[in-house]
């Protein structure tokens, strides 16, 4: 197939926002954050088995400022994927496309996911 | 592989991954303050091993199907499709892959 002058699907400069759309390609963009969030726990598993200097150094780095703004960020991200994948999933076996519904579940789905990032840490941490 | 085994596997793959990233991010937030000896300790656990082979192999599976999804919609070029989808699919099969080999010949 030659390439064709047909513009791309999701005309994302486009479109008006709407809670619909928003969540639609943040679905995606987190759902790609969340492939680097495996890629990272995969060097994690690396680090780990180059020993104790290198694991040390990781844990050094983990735990600085940047390391740890990754890490709740990539929380996050797969908080979001996850309850925004059960919206979709939802949506698969036919329920909730009425535009008010979808909408409410689109901020559900929003607060939610700071909720459940935020429960993440103080539970991970021993907070609680 | 057609297009309705592929978004059923989708959605199979998803519901499998849920639980499997809500234990790795609990273990992981709970890792990052824990020294050397205490994660080898974690990792020498079968049940973590098994389960983080798993979450690699369905995660990526997963990613495969839907990045494959996401160039669809937004490379237009055949050719850079085709080569962006192999990219993928060699990093999708070669990582796992080592994580499967440090797990079973252990770290």
């Amino acid at each position: 197939m030659t390439d064709n002058q047909n513009p791309l699907s999701p005309h994302l400069q486009i479109y008006r926002w709407h809670i619909s759309s928003l969540l639609s390609i943040t679905h995606r963009i987190s759902g790609v954050i969340n492939l680097f969030a495996l890629i990272l726990i995969f060097f994690w598993l690396l680090v780990l088995s180059l020993g104790e200097s290198n694991y040390e150094f990781f844990l050094l780095v983990i735990n600085s400022f940047i390391g740890k703004f990754i890490l709740i960020g990539f929380t996050w991200s797969m908080s979001f994927h996850i309850l925004s994948g059960i919206r979709h999933l939802v949506w698969d076996m036919g329920y909730g496309f009425e535009i008010k519904t979808a909408n409410i579940s689109g901020i559900i789905v929003i607060i939610s996911s700071l909720i459940l990032t935020i429960i993440f840490w103080l539970l991970g941490r021993g907070l609680i | 592989m057609n297009e309705t085994r592929k978004w059923a596997l989708h959605r199979i793959s998803a519901i499998i991954l849920t639980p499997l990233f809500f234990w790795v991010y609990f273990s992981l937030i709970l890792l990052s303050t824990k020294n050397y000896q205490e994660a080898i300790y974690f990792f020498e656990n079968p049940l973590f091993a098994i389960l983080t082979i798993i979450l690699f192999f369905i995660g990526f599976f997963h990613a495969k199907i839907s990045l494959s999804e996401i160039f669809e919609d937004y490379i237009q070029n055949q050719k850079i499709k085709d080569v962006a989808n192999i990219l993928v699919l060699i990093l999708c099969i070669i990582i796992p892959t080592i994580i499967l080999i440090l797990l079973v010949y252990k770290i």
